[in-house]
């Protein structure tokens, strides 16, 4: 009986040697499973087919729109969910737009940059006010959507305003064609960055104070 | 033992019998409103519609149907949607799109866009529109896994409808050449005694092969 003790005593104790090692894995394991997951957001934009207007085009991009970041908070748990950085990309989107619309842009650091250029027509400043994220698990549709709503400042080299407008995107992805949540928001806001570049280069002298300023100075 | 030949046999017949069940009916439907030719040096672009919100065309559906029409012998030249969307971009972005054929119109007025349609050589438009829904699930299967094994137990089916609508512009004459439909549906089978034995109704696959023979028929002019 004694014998048999030691012998189960000991087989615990080898089995608790084994979940020594375990232990770690299977802790991080949980730990990752309610961890935020980082989704960086990363696509590839084509040129819009459009007329170029023949103007000089000074940019800024602030940090705010550089380093842009949402955060998906979880419902039930108050924590973290998901921080979706779209910053890079956006930057990338409207490289890729603003010389298909423009006929020269110039890049600059600050407001104070402008006088170092002089031959600018007008300084543009691109920034979110909103964004928002649909998720199939909360919005019980099978699309994951992704909503944008933008500030546009258009200004005169003198800091004259001349437009300031609001522009909303919208991407959706359908939920079967991705297996990862990431994948799947990452399509979506790359379809709304799209629909942004859309509707920027086909509406730009469509807004009305845009229309008035191209009008006066016998641009259309 | 001889239980168990019983049981599998039991279990091969009941197999075989849901096999052939979870088959799937198709109905392919056309209107025709123009007569259509094209010829071997021109194209046609396959575009799925994504303007709702509920639900959008599949990219791979689209690419299905595009491959269907562009194999064979009697095969059309089909242009890549996505290659389409990139080179003719904004323009068909979903919020952008021409939704009826005036609207086309106005898009080709646009030197940009008449010129790449041109380098295309694009002839026909089609538009997809559609999707699949499964309904009816019933039944529940569940598995086990222990020290000495697994395995699986129940019984699960479902129904899967495909509604799929083609409509074919005319890029010549700017107007509607005529309208495909499919609908395919059929119900799958998962029987699981151990093993979970999937018998899938095919629905899509059949929906897509459907509409893309008929859509090159109905191109090349021989209906």
């Amino acid at each position: 009986m004694r014998e048999m003790m030691i012998l189960m005593m000991s087989s615990l104790k080898h089995m608790f040697t084994g979940f020594r090692f375990l232990a770690p894995v299977v802790l991080c394991s949980l730990l990752l499973g309610c961890s935020v997951s980082v989704i960086e957001i990363s696509g590839n934009y084509p040129s819009p087919l459009v007329t170029q207007l023949p103007l000089t085009l000074g940019v800024i991009y602030d940090d705010n729109f550089t380093n842009y970041s949402f955060t998906e908070i979880d419902e039930y748990s108050g924590e973290d969910q998901y921080i979706i950085n779209s910053g890079t990309t956006q930057v990338q989107l409207f490289n890729t737009i603003l010389p298909a619309v423009f006929y020269e842009v110039v890049f600059l650091d600050n407001l104070e940059d402008v006088a170092s250029h002089p031959g600018l027509d007008m300084v543009f400043q691109p920034a979110i006010e909103e964004f928002q994220v649909g998720l199939p698990q909360k919005t019980r549709l099978d699309v994951y959507e992704i909503w944008v709503k933008y500030n546009m400042r258009l200004s005169a080299p003198d800091g004259a305003s001349i437009a300031d407008w609001v522009m909303t995107a919208y991407g959706k992805s359908p939920q079967e064609t991705f297996g990862s949540v990431d994948a799947g928001v990452n399509e979506a806001a790359v379809e709304a960055f799209r629909d942004l570049a859309g509707t920027f280069s086909l509406g730009f002298t469509s807004i009305p104070e845009v229309n008035d300023w191209l009008r006066s100075n016998n641009m259309l | 033992m001889k239980t168990v030949n019983l049981l599998l046999k039991a279990f091969l017949a009941g197999g075989l019998l849901l096999l052939i069940s979870a088959c799937t009916t198709t109905e392919i439907d056309e209107f025709r409103q123009s007569s259509t030719k094209i010829e071997e040096d021109s194209s046609i672009v396959i575009l799925g519609r994504r303007q709702s919100n509920a639900y959008e065309t599949e990219e791979n559906f689209v690419q299905c149907v595009g491959n269907v029409v562009a194999s064979g012998s009697d095969g059309i030249n089909v242009i890549p949607e996505p290659l389409f969307l990139d080179e003719m971009f904004p323009f068909f972005e979903p919020r952008m799109a021409p939704m009826r054929t005036d609207h086309l119109a106005q898009l080709m007025q646009q030197e940009e866009a008449a010129k790449k349609f041109e380098d295309f050589g694009v002839k026909y438009i089609v538009w997809l529109d559609g999707q699949t829904q499964r309904s009816g699930e019933t039944g529940s299967l569940s598995c086990v896994i222990g020290p000495g094994g697994g395995g699986c137990f129940g019984f699960g089916t479902w129904v899967d409808d495909s509604n799929f609508e083609a409509e074919i512009w005319d890029l010549d004459n700017l107007s509607t050449a005529g309208a495909i439909s499919a609908d395919a549906n059929g119900q799958s089978y998962v029987p699981a005694i151990v093993l979970p034995i999937p018998l899938l109704a095919r629905v899509e696959t059949s929906a897509c092969s459907g509409l893309g023979e008929q859509l090159k028929t109905f191109l090349r002019g021989n209906a």
